[in-house]
């Protein structure tokens, strides 16, 4: 098939957990994002955004400063930025949000970021991928379904939307409205269909990993109770598979299994995989290429399904 | 200080030459214009004072401390005597009070003055009390003029005594400037016609015309619906007193079709208002029925004809749809009445679903031939004095709170649903039970302040009012009607405000019902038993809540009906943030509105429950019968004035005014533009854009408003 | 002792005077709170709608609610060293069905902002901050990752911090801007010696 020349460019902003333990998200994203026009260019010297948990709690000056420096480096790329983590789009969206609208703020930041010549001008946008493919401004459902080689026919998929891309939704500014809907959201859902997968509804189905604000390093086993509850409500629907668009919610469903089994005693193998490794099945790729044998939880199940 | 006085006057005429330019053939209108005002004046003007050199007293209010707390009333006393034009000053605690009146009613005689200034709070509150007290002294009542120094100063600026102090000297020389310009003016009266209008047939419509009609008013009750009735006919039951919804109020109903001074428009809406207090013109759309009354028929020349109810074209139809009086829960033809006891019995069809078949046509037969599929739309226009809102409410589309699964979940309903469902005429004969499976539930969630309270903006941040009662009601029924059902109220707070309520809420309590301190954050759906899981936390155990129950019925908010909007903006009415309609003052004039002649009656004004729309429907009827029992209404004298010397007879305003006021006319051989006093609101839209500067409006002139202009930009150099 | 008419010690605990004094609040804290929260965090009407929310709630003695209280009435020692703090998975879901709009996960973040002041704070989050110190990552690479990389046609290290290094100084200079590592030095070698 021939490509035409990407129509979007954006910095890719790559966070931690994507990049050091499901590589396979990476290289899945630029890869599926080139088949639709987008072209996504690394941004060099991007650190953690910072991990809005962790920093978030401890002070907000450095959270928000830390994220400027990380803006400020798409900024001199001329870019808007896209990234394929929950997480990261709370720091670095939120960050660039608060820092354009209010001027005491982006004055402290710009303050500490003068000590390293830096200035944040507030001229980037920031998505997240999942919007990217959902927004017919720049992919959209129906070019999406139009890129599949290998529909994911008969797999029943769940979707875990996870929290910080549209909670809290009073302070998030999406173009497509339906993208606010927090309590019973469908638009993942559309992206799965068109992949040629079944999406399975479920109880609770917008409810937490139970691994952020950094509850997972303070409170293991409380935050796999919560993982825990949701398995459970997942199991009860028979899904061959859960898709997510953050890759710290697939750790704790992917290699939290693993712990539930050594603390609890239960165990699921639920494949867990990000929405951009099911977009690189569906359009080809091999679970080779994807590194889905880096996945705590077999995915051959799945895949002897779909493959 | 005498001559510091002297020389700012002559600096102000030499150095504003325009001004004087302009002020010189002004004084000589005004001569002009006295005769042309006299045709409002009543027998000749006592004195026109315009001619005397202006004595202003002016007199400033403490007003407890609500002025004086805040400013340097004796540095605005001393200040004020300076002002050019100023004979007397004085201060007193309460201007408003008898004693307060009294000074300026001395002072007029003592001192000879010829214009009043009182700095205090709001024309809107006491200008007419100040007015009176000038007019008992001796002076025109229009020759006063209020300085606002305490709302829009020493309130705002509270914490500035220096800064307000400053604008108070401001406020007053702006007022003494206007005073020493005010002419004598005498307000029209015009008769008022003996008829009122009453805008929505339900409890609150029906009782304003009910009293009316008995006041021996002709009374035209408009209802947008087939029937008249509204909510209220849709309830089961009412609180505190349990007395059946639809037993009260059949009566009432009947009432208002027999009546002989009520002539009822339903499935009608005011299509246009014209006119003001007295005089009000309105055009009523009477929509396309499709089906003629006995009345209509016998206008046609079918004396027997018309339709007498008997239903049997809704035996034949074939179109079937849900019925919106059953909240959906019931299907309906499209031919159809909302339920057994309407009032009137007249058919409807609901010309967007009916496929024209005929086959009603034939099944009314000959002799009453009621049926008439092309019909079309009919105006109807009607002259009345008053007129009274009454347009009620409707539930907010709680759907919208998506936490709580409404139109997901199929056992999740709201408490006019429930109202249905457990009403003996209702869908289901007065059978509770889950839309899901038909089956009886054994536990019940109420989910009280559903949408209300509700600051995200996807809410409501008012109060229902009454959700918290009819709550109460509900559960009260389910224990009455289902043995061994449990109901669960979620609650914030109760409020049980009216009179006997908090006994109503001891005795549910006592019956059995069970109350969660807690807002139900979101509701999951078991997606094989339809059974709902109430998310929540009970806050006085602190303990989060997961529970399982049957059904859920949410306490929806309301907001008002949808075509309040439209309807208030013809009358001229406003409205509040949330869209209830704004009533004149919420304490001391709850039905009247700023609009003079439109009154407010029942929820179209805010969330009232029945007891408080009735009174208010009745304070209403009260209050719109007032000036059509006298007779005549005085409008204010504020009306624009055609200089015709200067007039050119373009015809520009005429085009403008939004009244319909102006018109050109012959005279002396010129043509000239001529203001019909009465339809002349006094907006002002023509005096500002006549070319020729030809058009003043009363108590608002050129000078004045040039005088006050002058005054402000000039008094800094004091 | 004389109060309790020698009932166990245990006991005794359990009846010691608990009543909310005047003295107990500090104004300053519920200001600061609101601060740094950005949200209103004064006008919370206890309804329960975030507990009811709250993932937490049911699986640990972590009440949202109760720390809305805290922030309202200035309940500083009560709000910073109650463990239950640091349970908030920052879902947001409290956050999006406030009917107050206000963020109550919001001062749950500033309400450990100012425990960190006080040194109160778990290690697992001073770990984050000293493992960014030393790579820009929070999670950094691993040996096996590198390889995995490698094979699926990745460089071995992701375009971060991790392959451009000389990026690193710039970070330190911010973090040490805030004394955030020492900070974080000082309160591990504490707590492990």
């Amino acid at each position: 098939m021939s490509e035409p020349g990407a129509k979007h460019k954006f910095a890719f902003y790559l966070g931690c957990i994507a990049p050091n333990r499901y590589p396979g998200v990476e290289s899945a994203s630029i890869k599926a994002m080139k088949k639709l026009g987008v072209e996504l260019v690394p941004l060099k010297g991007a650190s953690c955004c910072p991990a809005p948990g962790a920093f978030g709690s401890i002070d907000m000056n450095v959270f928000y400063a830390m994220a400027a420096r990380n803006l400020v480096l798409a900024e001199e790329m001329k870019m808007d930025i896209a990234l394929v983590c929950n997480g990261c789009y709370k720091s670095i969206w939120e960050v660039n949000h608060k820092l354009k609208h209010n001027k005491d703020l982006r004055d402290a930041v710009n303050e500490v970021l003068k000590e390293v010549d830096m200035e944040y001008k507030g001229t980037i946008n920031v998505y997240h991928t999942a919007e990217l493919l959902y927004n017919d401004k720049f992919i959209g459902v129906d070019k999406v379904r139009d890129s599949v080689t290998n529909p994911l026919t008969g797999a029943r998929i769940a979707v875990h939307y996870g929290c910080h891309l549209v909670k809290p939704h009073k302070d998030r500014e999406f173009e497509k409205e339906v993208m606010l809907n927090t309590e019973h959201p469908m638009w993942m859902e559309e992206l799965v269909s068109a992949l040629g997968a079944t999406p399975v509804e479920y109880r609770n189905k917008m409810q937490c990993c139970g691994a952020g604000g950094g509850v997972r390093g303070y409170d293991i086993v409380h935050a796999l109770d919560i993982t825990n509850e949701k398995l459970i409500n997942l199991q009860e629907e028979k899904v061959d598979a859960l898709t997510d668009i953050c890759p710290f919610c697939q750790l704790q469903f992917d290699r939290g299994q693993i712990e539930i089994q050594e603390k609890f005693g239960a165990t699921y193998n639920l494949p867990v995989l990000h929405f951009a490794e099911l977009l690189g099945l569906a359009q080809g790729m091999s679970p080779q290429d994807l590194g889905l044998d880096l996945h705590g939880i077999s995915c051959e199940s799945f895949l002897r399904k779909v493959l | 200080m005498a001559e510091k006085k002297k020389t700012t006057t002559t600096k102000k005429t030499v150095t504003k030459k325009p001004i004087t330019k302009k002020a010189a053939p002004v004084k000589q209108d005004i001569k002009k214009q006295a005769p042309a005002a006299k045709p409002a004046a009543k027998p000749a003007a006592t004195g026109s004072t315009t001619q005397q050199k202006p004595r202003v007293g002016v007199f400033i209010c403490h007003c407890g401390t609500n002025i004086a707390g805040s400013m340097d009333l004796m540095a605005v006393q001393e200040y004020s005597k300076t002002i050019p034009g100023v004979a007397h000053v004085d201060n007193y605690q309460y201007m408003c009070s008898t004693p307060g009146q009294g000074k300026i009613e001395k002072a007029i005689k003592d001192h000879k003055l010829t214009g009043i200034v009182v700095a205090a709070c709001t024309p809107r509150l006491h200008e007419p009390t100040f007015r009176t007290a000038t007019k008992e002294g001796g002076l025109n009542p229009f020759r006063f003029e209020m300085a606002n120094i305490r709302d829009q100063n020493s309130w705002v600026h509270m914490h500035d005594q220096v800064g307000s102090t400053e604008k108070a000297k401001d406020a007053v020389r702006i007022a003494v400037a206007k005073a020493a310009l005010l002419q004598d003016l005498y307000p029209k009266s015009v008769p008022v016609e003996k008829a009122a209008m009453v805008v929505g047939a339900g409890v609150a419509g029906m009782q304003a015309a009910l009293d009316l009609a008995a006041a021996g008013i002709k009374t035209y009750l408009i209802e947008a619906d087939t029937s008249i009735g509204g909510r209220m006919s849709q309830l089961d039951k009412t609180f505190p007193t349990l007395d059946c919804s639809q037993c009260i109020l059949t009566p009432k109903m009947v009432d208002v079709g027999r009546d002989t001074n009520i002539e009822l428009y339903t499935y009608s809406e005011v299509n246009a208002v014209e006119g003001y207090i007295g005089n009000f013109d309105v055009t009523i759309r009477k929509k396309a029925r499709g089906v003629l009354t006995p009345k209509e028929a016998e206008a046609r020349g079918l004396v027997g004809g018309g339709c007498n109810g008997c239903g049997d074209c809704d035996a034949v139809c074939p179109v079937v749809k849900p019925n919106a009086f059953e909240m959906g829960m019931k299907p309906r033809k499209a031919i159809y009445i909302n339920h057994p006891q309407v009032v009137p019995l007249i058919y409807t069809i609901d010309f967007d679903s009916c496929i024209k078949c005929g086959l009603c046509v034939t099944a009314c037969g000959p002799e009453k031939r009621a049926i008439d599929l092309e019909s079309k739309d009919e105006f109807v226009k009607v002259k009345v004095g008053t007129a009274i809102l009454a347009t009620g409410y409707e539930l907010f589309p709680i759907e919208k709170k998506e936490e709580w699964g409404y139109k997901r979940f199929e056992n999740v309903i709201t408490g006019l649903e429930f109202e249905r469902l457990i009403c003996a005429s209702g869908p289901t004969g007065g059978h509770l039970v889950r839309p899901s499976d038909g089956q009886t539930p054994k536990k019940v969630a109420f989910v009280l302040c559903a949408g209300s309270r509700d600051n995200t903006g996807s809410g409501k941040p008012y109060c229902s009012r009454f959700c918290c009662m009819y709550s109460l009601k509900h559960a009260h029924q389910i224990i009455e009607k289902i043995p061994g059902c449990t109901p669960y109220l979620f609650y914030m707070d109760i409020r049980s405000f009216g009179k006997m309520y908090e006994e109503f809420y001891y005795r549910i309590q006592d019956e059995g019902a069970k109350f969660i301190r807690g807002r139900v954050a979101n509701i999951l759906e078991d997606s094989k038993s339809k059974n709902l899981h109430v998310m929540t936390d009970d806050t006085l155990l602190d303990r989060p809540v997961d529970m399982e129950v049957d059904l859920v019925v949410l306490a929806s908010a309301v907001q008002p009906s949808a075509d309040t909007n439209r309807t208030r903006k013809l009358f001229g009415v406003s409205c509040s943030m949330d869209g209830w309609l704004l009533e004149a003052h919420p304490k001391l004039n709850p039905c009247g509105t700023t609009t003079a002649g439109v009154f407010l009656a029942g929820v179209c004004q805010g969330p009232k429950d029945i007891p408080d729309t009735v009174a208010s429907a009745e304070g209403a009827a009260s209050a719109a019968s007032i000036p059509i029992h006298k007779g005549e209404v005085e409008l204010e004298p504020y009306f624009a004035t055609c200089i015709d010397e200067k007039c050119a007879g373009c015809g520009m305003c005429v085009n403008l005014c939004p009244y319909s006021a102006l018109a050109l006319v012959e005279k002396d051989g010129r043509t000239v533009m001529e203001v019909t006093e009465a339809k002349c609101k006094g907006c002002g839209t023509c005096g500002g854009f006549c070319p020729g500067g030809a058009i003043w409006m009363n108590h608002f002139t050129t000078p004045q408003i040039v005088a006050q202009i002058d005054a402000f930009l000039l008094g800094g150099e004091q | 002792m004389e109060r309790t008419k020698g009932y166990p010690a245990a006991l005794d605990k359990k009846l010691q005077d608990t009543k909310l004094y005047v003295d107990d609040s500090n104004p300053e804290f519920s200001k600061s709170v609101k601060a740094i929260s950005r949200t209103n965090s004064h006008m919370c009407y206890q309804c329960g709608t975030c507990t009811g929310s709250c993932p937490s709630a049911p699986r640990s003695s972590y009440r949202i609610r109760k720390f809305m209280r805290r922030a309202v009435l200035g309940l500083e020692n009560e709000a910073l060293t109650d463990p239950d703090l640091w349970l908030c998975t920052t879902c947001y879901s409290c956050s999006d069905r406030c009917p107050r709009d206000i963020l109550p996960t919001d001062v749950i973040m500033a309400m450990r902002n100012l425990a960190f002041k006080r040194d109160i704070v778990p290690v697992n989050f001073l770990k984050t901050v000293t493992a960014i110190y030393a790579s820009g990552h929070g999670v950094p690479n691993n040996d096996v990752n590198r390889a995995a990389r490698e094979k699926i046609g990745l460089s071995r290290d992701p375009p971060t911090t991790h392959t451009y290094a000389e990026y690193m100084p710039g970070i330190r200079k911010i973090l040490d801007h805030y004394k955030l590592k020492a900070n974080a030095d000082r309160i591990i070698k504490e707590r492990e010696g």
